[in-house]
């Protein structure tokens, strides 16, 4: 390769490369230095990258990937709205804390209405009624960690296992989710709760299911049952409130008996959402604990 | 010239035809197949779309217009050095990133949890240093006789994916990859001495289980301090912490069973 280099051009038999920051070098040493790129690749990078057409190439293709991942988030946020999820994920501590204390004991709180602020509802850092996506999204994680577990102890784990339960306990999510939007919309409620928000519901479940399964863990069947039951109500009682304020008609959801076929129908809607939570709670974890 | 500032799929073949004028062949053989690459890591003669190679013209200057947009491209002042000679050129290490005193201050940050962190310290994404870690946690887990570099690969995979998306949901400004696989490496640092504690006594005691316990919690801990610090996020340390605890806990799982 370096004969064809000096006998190619007189000029700069000894370099092997040419620094093209300077003007006017000639057609020749333009082509040598292509030449001497690749060549040159040999060698670490800035070689490389006084190469004008390595340049050329290093720029189209970082435009490209720069172009790529526009796209890629364009339609990502079709599909997936980030922003909108992010609301969902503004929490904080004091927030988690107090939403893990109304699931397991609901029966003293008093006001279950979601505040807004100019028609946005106020982020769940701010309001303990509103629903969050990070306490379902950590439930379901650690559901599937503790089945994990609860499937060692009895010696019937294996690696496999995991992505088994965790694909059947989404499968179930998703099913309830789409189930509850149908009927939904059969029934015709006008309401603002949106596919987030019935999965922020349908996930509170799991922090019912993960403290059922550990103290039948630590303590045995007994506890097992007790402590399902006992999240069981919890559970239903929190998602009556909830969802009465959110389906029922004004009138109804303050509890005085309003007559009509409507309300009674969404009545019923409101009691089988909040019923197939134990139902679902009982399902998941039955054989888990032995 | 509008096409180079587009870079758009048409640029190479309808602009720069235009200017194959000026520099049709590298002189190599005009007999030659002019699609003939002697360099095998360079095609790039193929998509410049050269559709007259035989055309030599040398008394048109090379003008280098058509490298346009790398004019703009200025190169620094060190490399502009760096390509005059091979003894110029940085040391290796820093060409590659590798800047030992850094990693020694952030494995110093995880060694001591209760200290404040420093938010700027992630500033710089160095996957050195946890792939040092990594390779470490693997050793002594093969000290102990098993063999799970795979389940290790996996779960750290897996686990940054995870953390980085809820990372992203849940603060103001947004993290990149390379961060959050940096953060959670350095900080699996004590998981390495509780795996190298399990080479020496079985971890299945109580004496194992509050040692694991202990562990899971210096690590989760100095993870979400960094995170806390790098990302500015108020109240969320136990938040954040707690995704950390589940992924170290997984960590655990393997040096105990």
């Amino acid at each position: 390769m370096r004969l064809r280099n000096s006998s190619m051009d007189g000029s700069d038999g000894s370099q092997l490369f040419e620094d093209t920051s300077r003007a006017g070098s000639g057609s020749q040493t333009g082509y040598r230095n292509q030449q001497a790129g690749p060549q040159a690749a040999g060698f670490p990078g800035q070689s490389l990258l006084s190469d004008p057409m390595s340049n050329l190439a290093m720029a189209y293709g970082s435009s490209l990937a720069s172009q790529g991942r526009e796209m890629v988030d364009k339609n990502l946020d079709r599909f997936i709205p980030i922003s909108k999820l992010k609301y969902y994920f503004a929490v904080d501590t004091v927030y988690v804390g107090k939403k893990l204390g109304l699931l397991v004991f609901p029966y003293m709180h008093e006001n279950w209405e979601v505040s807004y602020q100019q028609d946005t509802p106020v982020a769940p850092r701010f309001d303990v009624n509103a629903p969050d996506l990070y306490i379902p999204a950590m439930g379901f994680i650690t559901y599937v960690l503790v089945a994990g577990l609860a499937l060692g102890t009895q010696n019937r784990f294996s690696p496999e296992l995991l992505g088994v339960q965790a694909s059947s306990a989404l499968v179930w999510l998703i099913m309830e989710v789409l189930a509850v939007l149908l009927s939904l919309y059969l029934v015709t409620v006008n309401t603002d709760l949106t596919t987030i928000d019935l999965l922020a519901f349908s996930g509170y479940k799991y922090v019912g299911m993960i403290v059922g399964v550990v103290a039948g863990l630590l303590f045995g069947k007994p506890a097992y049952y007790l402590s399902l039951l006992w999240c069981c109500v919890a559970i239903f009682v929190f998602m009556i409130r909830t969802l009465r304020l959110k389906l029922l008609s004004e009138a109804a959801a303050e509890g005085r008996l309003v007559r009509g076929a409507r309300n009674q129908l969404r009545m019923y809607l409101t009691m089988s959402i909040a019923a197939a939570q134990p139902i679902f709670m009982y399902w998941l974890t039955y054989h888990l604990i032995r | 010239m509008s096409g180079f500032d587009n870079f758009n799929t048409d640029f190479y073949q309808s602009s720069y035809s235009v200017d194959d004028q000026s520099q049709a062949t590298y002189g190599y053989g005009n007999a030659d197949n002019p699609y003939n690459k002697p360099y095998g890591q360079y095609d790039y003669s193929q998509p410049m779309g050269y559709s007259s190679p035989g055309m030599m013209q040398p008394q048109q200057p090379y003008t280098g217009q058509i490298f346009q947009p790398t004019q703009t491209y200025t190169p620094s002042p060190s490399q502009s050095m760096y390509s005059s000679s091979f003894d110029d050129e940085p040391p290796l290490l820093e060409e590659l990133g590798i800047n030992f005193d850094h990693i020694w201050q952030k494995t110093l940050t995880v060694l001591h949890p209760m200290k404040a962190a420093d938010g700027s310290i992630m500033n710089e994404t160095d996957l050195a240093g946890p792939m040092v870690f990594c390779l470490a946690f693997g050793a002594t887990l093969l000290l102990s006789g098993k063999i799970q570099f795979g389940y290790v690969y996996g779960i750290s995979a897996i686990g940054c994916l995870g953390m980085y998306c809820l990372l992203n949901l849940m603060s103001m400004t947004g993290v990149s990859f390379g961060c959050v696989a940096s953060v959670l490496g350095y900080c699996l640092l004590p998981m390495i001495l509780l795996s190298s504690f399990g080479v020496l006594f079985s971890l299945q005691g109580m004496m194992g289980i509050i040692l694991t316990a202990a562990i899971i919690g210096w690590c989760s801990f100095s993870a979400s301090k960094i995170f806390i610090s790098a990302l500015a996020m108020d109240g969320q340390q136990l938040l954040v912490a707690y995704p950390c605890a589940l992924l170290y806990g997984v960590f655990a799982l393997i040096s105990v069973f």
